[in-house]
């Protein structure tokens, strides 16, 4: 992983809002892989990832049409 | 020296002009057999920033606009050249436009499921056999438990005739209990919405988040 890749995950996740949370899990953990890919650092999505779901359970932050 | 990046495939060439990419470069289309890919040329792997992944997630929705059927790629794939992108997708051609046929005319509602606990598994049944047999009896329990979201029960009438196919992620990790994705004719969000609406009292103690439409982001899977 390199280093630049460690902290655009430190930025994203410090930053992000609702709809960008869900953009996260779509794009880094979801969509058609294919082999002889070049991946970002591997281990900077899976640190994005990781800290994607911690910060979800950490908290009700994705809101929108949620119950009142 | 440029490398391709690759957004999506397709069903068919967009009507729509495909715009710029995540580098801000002009995309083109690359026709592979039945299946057509978009891609950009870039010089480097973009970082996944906010801007990045927004960008990336503005592309998907412009091709959702003017074609039946989008995949999304993951974030961050680049190959070569077209060559090499031919090369990769060619022995997975036909499952990636069975893929296609499956999304055509469809997208994405992604809903989250809050709480303070799961719901109950059903208890187990009684087996007949060997300590092997009923290892294995609980074994199939648990990998079809995780497949399922009872708390959404409530809601089912409502959202069957919406749901075309589901995708279930248990977390089990208060207040986070599970991510469902449903994949769902487009048009039909107003009416889906509704139903989940409709069903919010029914579904308590667990509370419901909705987001979307999204690009079908969880549906490629068998394509993956």
């Amino acid at each position: 992983m390199t280093a630049p890749t460690r902290v655009a995950a430190r930025e994203i996740l410090e930053t992000a809002d609702d709809s960008l949370l869900d953009l996260i899990d779509n794009l880094l953990n979801r969509g058609v892989m294919i082999s002889g890919e070049v991946v970002l650092g591997l281990a900077g999505v899976d640190l994005i990832y990781l800290r994607l779901q911690a910060m979800l359970c950490a908290a009700d932050r994705v809101t929108s049409r949620e119950a009142p | 020296m440029s490398r391709v990046y690759l957004y999506a495939l397709l069903s068919g060439t967009p009507a729509c002009e495909t715009g710029v990419g995540v580098c801000s470069e002009r995309l083109r289309v690359v026709a592979l057999g039945d299946l057509v890919a978009v891609v950009g040329d870039v010089g480097e792997l973009p970082a996944p920033t906010a801007l990045t992944l927004r960008a990336q997630d503005a592309v998907l929705r412009r091709l959702c606009a003017a074609v039946d059927a989008v995949l999304p790629v993951r974030f961050g794939t680049l190959v070569a050249d077209d060559a090499a992108l031919a090369e990769s997708l060619a022995p997975r051609r036909p499952e990636l436009a069975r893929a296609l046929g499956r999304i055509s005319g469809c997208e994405q509602m992604t809903v989250r499921v809050w709480g303070e606990a799961p719901a109950a598994a059903p208890p187990p049944v009684a087996v007949e056999g060997g300590p092997g047999t009923r290892y294995l009896a609980g074994r199939r329990r648990a990998r079809e438990w995780i497949h399922r979201v009872p708390e959404l029960e409530p809601a089912r009438r409502g959202l069957a005739d919406l749901v075309r196919e589901e995708r279930v992620e248990r977390h089990d990790r208060p207040p986070l209990l599970a991510t469902v994705q449903h994949l769902v004719p487009r048009g039909a969000v107003g009416r889906y919405l509704d139903a989940i609406d409709g069903a919010r009292a029914g579904l308590r103690p667990w509370r419901v988040s909705v987001t979307g439409p999204w690009p079908a982001y969880a549906f490629v899977d068998e394509a993956a």
